[in-house]
Order: structure tokens, then sequence, then C-alpha cells
């Protein structure tokens, strides 16, 4: 690149601090471990990538930008950022459209007029200093700094004004001017520049990581908490990746791996639970809906006749009939209305809806419930250790007690798929194929309950042997029975199998 | 207090003293404290609008992060705006917000106020009863925001009918910011306004 060539060098201005426009973006990251070499589970090639990898994924791509629009490297970072890091679109805008607009909104300055500028600043140099006006200090023009919309102010204020930015309010590359309605954007190389304390640096550069990151569909964090990396696909699906962390998640969604149940109907369940769980028994228990508005109402008082507090709604309504109050007019608080057909139809609506309930909680309590479960597996870790150092003592070799570790590794993974057969199947409507993979469910579940019962039994020197050869067939029929199980889901995607109700 | 914020101050404090808009009594600045965290601000209400002829107090708090953070500002004097809350003097206004600015001093502040109070953004409101009856209602917001300021203000205008409706209702045990704030709130519909305060 000749980028000195085409921009008018700004050396002379050492007052501007966004002169260098070949700074590489120097990173201070936290963790630094090398470039891993491809993963290929099942043909879907993945990388993990560390935070340092990451902004060098960023430089190649403003390089690779670089070589064909000739342009300093601040202003393609802005640019890029502007199209979310899509070179083809910013190459195409760049040579089809007009340019003076693409600058405009992508809050630059064109690049090409910085010499005017510059021109203009020299000539105010001459009078030596010049007063900031966000302190009000009059200060030597060499303290003095700006960006190419010439709004100028010491290197102080503008320090505790990115500071202020990035700290307090998380901007990181939408950063503008300090001027009042200046919407030209603060660079990278600028704020690295002005900005020295370290944990401001590493702050801005988090927040310009972070957003590269999201921008860039093929990109996602490890949502594990405190860790750094980020898993790079080359094509994007709803597939397991497993980061350095060891944690394995739907690179899709972001969610534990969940398969069978597909991400969006995870999402939906999720929310679902979030919103309803704590709250739906006490509502079932203790509520009624009206029968206007359909908004959940409490009887607080010993009248029977109601009136919806929904100010749109104001129904008046029989809490024992659900119907109209109006009839109920001469036999206040004895309800003989009981056949009447409004009131039926009422009262077969809102069993519909408490049915539904019903039938929510069914598969929450199961999904919850294994969820559980699962929690305790992982305490059963520890526990396994101490029976298989035990076993050690009872005449078996190390490679002979393995088989327990693999039971309980078996034991997790059909726990965490039952879970999600939960969910699947709550949004499953009735067929031939649904009852074959309720048939799948019930027997994967009585396999892996007994399983899980096995292994917390105590293991003594008498059953020893017996226990083994249970252990392993147990856990080798549920490894078996979950695999059909997915597989028959899989099946029916392929198929169209599945209908849903939702 | 942080150095920049104080300096400025300083600076800024002078600048208002000797601005025109003093010298013609439209704004004024006092201080509160020694170290210019705590200040007293005062507009008068623009010509040609329902707030003619008031004096605005304004409590404005100046943060240690100034001038990165915009200071903090609110109406002492109550006031009937669609962008102050007639409860609370709180402002809505974009300066003083995410539009702030480093390069904005007290006295743009000021101005920038006297300028939202002669022109109201009903459509971005900090009291939404009042809003709406700007927008519904403009000759009774007028007259309303008129008797305001010449309860709380000093202003000259008012309406007799109004004064009449409030003793009325502090004749049956309400006070006089209790009864103002119904009655306004109910478009000065003397029936409504009870049914507000006992109902």
């Amino acid at each position: 690149m000749n980028s000195d060539e085409e921009i008018p060098s700004d050396e002379v201005d050492s007052g501007n601090v966004s002169s260098s426009d070949d700074v590489e973006f120097p990173m201070e990251v936290e963790s630094n471990t090398s470039r891993e070499k491809q993963n290929e589970i099942e043909d879907y090639p993945y990388e993990v990538l560390s935070t340092e990898q990451i902004v060098q994924h960023m430089v190649d791509s403003i390089k690779e930008v670089n070589s064909v629009i000739q342009l300093p490297h601040t202003t393609i970072r802005i640019l890029l950022n502007h199209f979310k890091w899509d070179k083809e679109k910013l190459m195409e805008r760049y040579y089809d459209g007009d340019q003076e607009q693409l600058y405009t909104e992508a809050r630059v300055v064109n690049p090409y007029r910085k010499s005017i500028n510059a021109q203009k600043k020299q000539s105010r140099r001459s009078t030596g200093t010049e007063e900031c006006e966000i302190c009000y200090m009059i200060l030597p023009s060499s303290m003095m700094t700006g960006l190419e919309c010439s709004h100028r102010f010491c290197t102080h204020c503008w320090t505790e004004y990115l500071t202020t930015k990035i700290m307090e309010e998380g901007l990181g590359q939408t950063i503008s001017c300090a001027a009042h309605g200046c919407d030209i954007l603060v660079d990278d190389a600028t704020v690295m520049n002005l900005v020295k304390d370290s944990k401001v640096r590493l702050k801005y550069q988090q927040i310009i990581t972070n957003s590269f990151v999201q921008c860039n569909r093929l990109l996602r964090w490890c949502p594990s908490p405190d860790c750094n990396n980020v898993i790079k696909v080359h094509n994007v699906e709803p597939r397991p990746v497993t980061c350095k962390c060891l944690h394995t998640f739907c690179f899709l969604c972001g969610e534990n791996w969940h398969d069978p149940v597909k991400c969006h109907l995870l999402k939906k369940w999720i929310k679902k639970c979030d919103d309803d769980s704590e709250t739906s028994n006490w509502i079932s228990a203790n509520t009624k809906e009206c029968p206007r508005c359909k908004v959940t109402i409490e009887k607080d008082g010993g009248c029977n006749h109601m009136v919806c507090k929904n100010q749109n709604c104001k129904a008046d309504f029989c809490w024992v009939c659900l119907g109209s109050w109006e009839p109920h007019g001469s036999s206040w608080y004895n309800c003989n209305r009981y056949d009447e057909e409004e009131a039926r139809a009422a009262r077969d609506a809102q069993e519909r809806s408490r049915s539904a309930l019903q039938r929510y909680l069914f598969y929450c309590n199961r999904y919850m419930n294994h969820m559980q479960s699962l929690k305790f597996e992982h305490k059963l870790y520890a526990s396994v250790k101490g029976k298989m150092e035990e076993m050690q003592h009872h005449n078996m070799s190390w490679i002979e007690v393995q088989f327990l570790k693999r039971a309980v590794d078996i034991l997790c993974q059909c726990r965490q798929t039952l879970m999600y057969t939960y969910v699947f199947a709550f949004y499953l409507k009735k067929n031939n194929q649904s009852v074959i993979f309720e048939d799948n469910q019930s027997d994967l579940e009585s396999a892996t309950e007994t399983l899980s019962e096995y292994l917390e039994r105590d293991i003594t020197s008498e059953n020893l042997a017996d226990i083994k050869q249970k252990v392993q067939d147990k856990y080798r029929y549920c490894d078996s029975r979950r695999k059909v199980l997915l597989e028959h889901v899989h099946e029916g995607y392929e198929k169209d199998w599945w209908v849903y109700t939702e | 207090m942080a150095n920049i914020a104080s300096q400025r101050i300083k600076r800024e404090f002078k600048e208002v003293i000797r601005s025109e808009e003093v010298a013609r009594c439209s704004i004024k600045v006092e201080l509160l404290d020694d170290n210019y965290s705590q200040l007293k601000g005062e507009i008068a209400g623009p010509p040609d609008t329902p707030y003619e002829g008031g004096k605005f107090l304004l409590e404005i708090k100046v943060p240690e992060t100034y001038p990165f953070n915009p200071p903090k500002v609110k109406f002492l004097t109550k006031v009937w705006h669609p962008n102050i809350s007639s409860v609370t003097g709180a402002i809505c206004l974009d300066i003083l917000k995410d539009q702030w600015a480093a390069a904005m001093t007290l006295r743009t502040v000021l101005l920038s106020l006297q300028a939202l109070m002669a022109s109201p953004e009903p459509d971005d409101p900090q009291d939404a009863v009042v809003a709406r009856q700007y927008k519904g209602f403009p000759e009774i917001f007028i007259s309303t925001a008129e008797h305001w300021t010449n309860i709380y203000a000093g202003g000259s205008r008012k309406k007799e009918e109004y004064s009449k409706k409030i003793e009325r209702l502090m004749g049956i045990g309400c006070n006089m910011d209790q009864a103002l704030v119904a009655l306004s709130g109910c478009n000065w519909d003397l029936d409504k306004a009870i049914e507000q305060i006992f109902g």
C-alpha cells in the first residue's frame, strides 16, 4: 500500500493525533493462546480463536480492503464497521455510489480533503496559543488537537472526554467529536494515542472486538462465563461446537447443545419458562380469566359479582359460572344460571386455557426435573472418582474401572437429551411418528433412571463384578437408545413428519 | 471536586455574569457553596408565552465529571409545561441527556431552557397530563400555565374563575397545591377534580 502518497502527510501538524494511519492496533489482551488447529467434528469444521487472534482477523480484513481501496487504515476501519464488516458491500458502495455521501453516512471526513484542512490549521497555528473550549485554558497550539473536522480541544480534555465515553457510556467505534452537533467519528488510532490508562485502553479494545464479533455472522463468543474465546465457523448452522474451555454449545443460538429440539422452539420455550414457571402454579390454583378480555383475575372478596378492572373491558360477570352478570340481578349471591348457554361457552374457554396450562406444567416439570438431575450428576463425578479408587483396592486395574466415568458421561448426555425432548414434545402435534417418538423417549427415560440408580448404589467387594456388568450393559443400552431417538427425530426433520402446535 | 469541573464553573460563572442576558435580567446564576458543585439558576419566562413575567428558579448540580457529563438541572419553581414535571420539576431536554456536548455551558443550558419554555415538545413529554391538555385543549393549557405562573412565579395574568374553583376545593379541606394540580389535570372541571381527590 502506498497511502503516504495518496494522503498528505500530517507530520508537520504534530498536534493532529489522527495522522498516524499505519499504526497497527496495539492490543493488550488478557489471554494469549496460540492458533488452534482446526477441529473437525462430524464434518463441521470450526476454529477456536483467542481475543488476540480476533484482533489479527480484524487487521487482516482491513488490510484486504486496503489492498483494493487505498485509504488510511483508520478510515477503512470506520467504513467497515459502518457496513458491519461486510467487505463486499463496502467495495460495492465505494465504487458504485456517491463517495461523498458514503463518507457522510459513515461519519468520516473524506481523507482526500485532509490537505485543505491541514492548511487551515497551519494558518491558525501562527498565533501560537489557542483557547480550549472545554477547560477554557489558553494553551500552546502544540497541546491542542482535533479530528479532520477541525474542532480542536486540548489533549487533556480529549483524554477525559474519551475516557467518559468509553467507561461510562460503553461506546467504542461510535464516539463522535466532542464539539456540539459534530458527528465525525473518533478513529481508533486517535483513541490509542490519547488514552494512556491501560484499564480504559483494554475496555476500548474489548468494545471494539465485541462489536466486530457481533457484526460477523461466522463468529460467536463462547457463552461460558469468563471465557474470552470466539468460535469461527465456515457456514452458520445449528451445530454443536466445543470451546477450548470445554463448554459445548449450539453455534446458531449459543444455548447449551439442545438436540433434538430446534433453536427457535427452544428460544420460545426458554422465554415461556422465564415468564411463567414461578407463578403458573399459583395462577392455576387461585385465579380465573375474565371471560371477555382474558386478563387473569384474583378474587379477593366474597362477592361473586366481578367487575373487570381492565379499564378497556370492565366486563360484569359471575365468578361461579363466568356468565354475564346481568341475568343474575335478582339473585345476587346465589348463582342459578349454571346451564346458561353463554356461561357454558365461557367455562369451555376457561377450561381450554386451563388445560393448556396443565399441559405446559406437565412438560415443564419433566424438563426442570432432568435439568436438576443433570446438575446433581455433575456432583456424581466426584463420588464416582472415590468409587474408582476404592475399586482399585479391590484388585481391579485402572483401566478396568474406567467404565464408571464413561457411565457418568453417558448418563449426563442422556439427561441433557431427555431434557430437550420435553421441549420438542411440548410443541409437537400428535401423529403416528410422535407416538413412536414418545415410546423412544419413555424407553430412554426409564433406562436412564435405572443407570442413575446403579451409579448411586454402594459398591462392595461382593457385588463388584455384578455391578460392573450391570452398569456396562445399561450404559451401552442407554447410549444406543439415545442415538436411536435422535436419529428418529432427525429423520423426521428430513421427511417433514413433525407438525408443531404453534 | 475535580479540577477541570471547578475551573470551568468559575469561568462560566463569570461568563454568565458578564453576559448581555444578565444585563437584560433574563438569566441569573448564584453559587450555593464554595466548591462550585451546587448552583441556583433563575430564568425569566420568555415574552409572548404563558410564562411571561414569571421568575423560575432552577436547581443546578454539577457532577464531578463535568463538563464531560451534563449538569443535573430541575425546576424548583412549579411550572405547567409538557416537558417539565408538574410534580417534581424534572426536565425532559435532549441536551441535558444524550445530546450534551462538553463545549456547552451554563449559559447555553439556561438559554436552551428558556427556548424550551417558549416552544414545548408535546410529542416527547415529561408530564403526560400536561402534554395531553396542550394538544387537545390549547386554550385551557395557556390559561392554566398562566395561572401557575401567577401563583408560583409572580406572573400577572390569572383567571378569576380558576381562583374561585381553587378556593372552593380549599374550602372542603384540600391544600392549594393539591387543588391546583387536580383542577389543572381535569381541565378545570370541578366535579372531576373532587372525584379525583376524594374518590
